[in-house]
């Protein structure tokens, strides 16, 4: 069986995964998520950034439990939350547990969501109390 | 740069107010629903539209090509006709155009017009621009602001009710404006109730249906000529319009941006947030009254809770915080809501707005954000 990320270029599939952002070469801001384009900082094209990898572990600035929702995924109710990352940027992602506060140290894991035709498992980052 | 407000250099004031009601998607083609408002501010005015000498379509919907089919129907007089998206501030843009038209010198008697019609989606450039993210279809805009309450409320201790009393006032002010969406008083328990998103409940999430909005803009020129009456015109004294910056990580950004494009317009003025008597701001979804007040500098940090509980933020307190009702209550039909605002604004000035009416109103200000980010600001001023 065999494991993909929903953003490939997002995650790094190791455990505890790893979020991969960008720094730019000229002006050396650490930035998520990784920009095809430019950077917002200074203006040097794509081609001066590299890949960074982000410990997906931060604390909790703020927390949403979503009762209603427009599209049909994620399915209600669920909860994001603003995290903001050891490494520096902050990240908006699903929280999986009842217990998650603003303030609350957590960690991110890889969360089965979807396997598509061929059996193939496709996983995305969600983050929990850290353990 | 900064340069001597464009608008010093050559007047510029709102003669003429129109509206179509705000309300939920219908029947009603865009075209009857924007010459409502246009020959209600033409008749507002007193011109005829064979004096109008060029018209700004705010519009985020509609797409390409709404302008002429519509105005032309006032008779195809041929004038320069442009169409502004500039998402939620794509009315607001489109009177920031029109008030530099007339300044330039350029034009004396323009239309700025703000219609549209909802289309289960907003169809937005972000979406598209080949950047994903994580969180990418899970946050939504009412969920982009029920974090933002998160980290607010958890910031300043404030509760679930101080908030929900924000959309309180705001439902009692539409309540009295014939052109709001929601006409209805609603109690804090009717607020509080029905949950979206975090704390935001279906009440204190604004309705996006359908409607217009238009004012004509004259300079002194065009007012004499005209013969417009001057009691009734009010200066715009600034228009001031940004886009999100870089700030520091976790910022929130419609706050930073609101403080920034706040103090531009003001400092384009020459005034102070103590002189605002009457202020429209975009309160999409209740936690943004809160954050505004405090980033327009009405309040301190942390203050803007206990200001709407006394009443501070009611019409006939120190300033009115959306009077018409705001996007909460008179609704958010995206092109038409910041001419809408204006329109406010010139009503309350006049002294014309009856039951709502904030008392001796001398400024007032309007204040959109839209998603990119992207902030507009208007103040006006009974000369």
């Amino acid at each position: 069986m065999t494991t993909e990320a929903r953003h490939p270029h997002l995650l790094k599939l190791v455990d505890p995964p790893i979020i991969v952002g960008h720094r730019c070469i000229s002006c050396e801001r650490i930035a998520f998520p990784p920009d095809p384009y430019g950077c917002e900082k200074c203006g040097s094209p794509s081609d001066n950034f590299e890949n960074w990898d982000l410990e997906a572990r931060g604390s909790v600035r703020a927390v949403a439990t979503v009762h209603r929702h427009h599209r049909p995924a994620p399915i209600t109710p669920f909860t994001v939350a603003v995290i903001e990352l050891v490494g520096g940027p902050v990240v908006k992602a699903i929280v999986e547990g009842d217990d998650v506060v603003v303030g609350s140290s957590v960690e991110g894991f890889l969360a089965p969501e979807d396997k598509d035709d061929a059996g193939k498992v496709i996983v995305d980052l969600r983050f929990r109390i850290t353990q | 740069m900064t340069a001597p407000s464009f608008l010093s250099t050559r007047p510029v004031f709102i003669v003429g107010i129109g509206l179509h009601r705000y309300q939920r998607r219908s029947d009603q083609t865009y075209v009857s629903l924007g010459l409502t408002a246009v020959r209600e501010a033409l008749t507002d005015a007193g011109v005829n539209w064979t004096d109008v000498d060029a018209a700004y379509t705010g519009t985020a919907l509609l797409g390409m090509g709404a302008s002429r089919i519509m105005l032309s129907r006032l008779g195809a007089t041929g004038i320069p006709m442009t169409q502004v998206e500039n998402a939620s501030a794509s009315g607001s843009s489109s009177v920031a155009q029109a008030c530099l038209e007339v300044a330039s010198g350029r034009s004396d008697v323009v239309v700025a017009l703000g219609v549209d019609k909802p289309r289960g989606g907003l169809g937005a450039a972000p979406g598209e621009a080949g950047i994903p993210n994580l969180e990418a279809g899970s946050i939504v805009p009412f969920t982009h602001f029920a974090l933002l309450a998160s980290e607010y409320m958890n910031l300043h201790a404030v509760t679930d009710e101080q908030v929900a009393k924000v959309a309180v006032k705001n439902h009692r002010n539409g309540s009295q404006n014939p052109f709001a969406q929601r006409q209805k008083v609603r109690t804090l328990d009717e607020v509080l109730a029905e949950p979206i998103s975090g704390s935001l409940t279906r009440l204190q999430c604004c309705p996006v249906g359908e409607g217009a909005a238009a004012v004509i803009i004259a300079s002194e020129d065009g007012i004499d000529r005209l013969g417009i009456d001057r009691s009734r015109a009010m200066q715009v004294v600034a228009s001031a319009t940004k886009t999100e910056a870089l700030y520091a990580e976790g910022v929130g950004i419609d706050a930073a941006l609101t403080a920034e494009t706040g103090t531009a317009a003001f400092e384009e003025a020459g005034l102070e947030p103590s002189d605002l008597d009457v202020l429209e701001v975009h309160d999409a979804f209740a936690i943004e009254e809160l954050l505004y007040a405090e980033a327009l500098g009405l309040c301190k940090p942390g203050e803007a809770a206990t200001r709407v509980e006394s009443g501070d933020f009611d019409i006939g307190g120190s300033c009115a915080f959306s009077p018409s009702g705001g996007l909460l209550a008179m609704g958010h039909p995206i092109g038409p809501t910041g001419v809408g605002q204006i329109a406010e604004v010139v009503r309350q000035l006049r002294g014309e707005a009856g039951p709502r009416q904030q008392p001796n109103a001398r400024v007032g200000m309007a204040h959109m954000v839209g998603i990119g980010a992207v902030c507009v600001v208007h103040i006006l001023r009974k000369p």
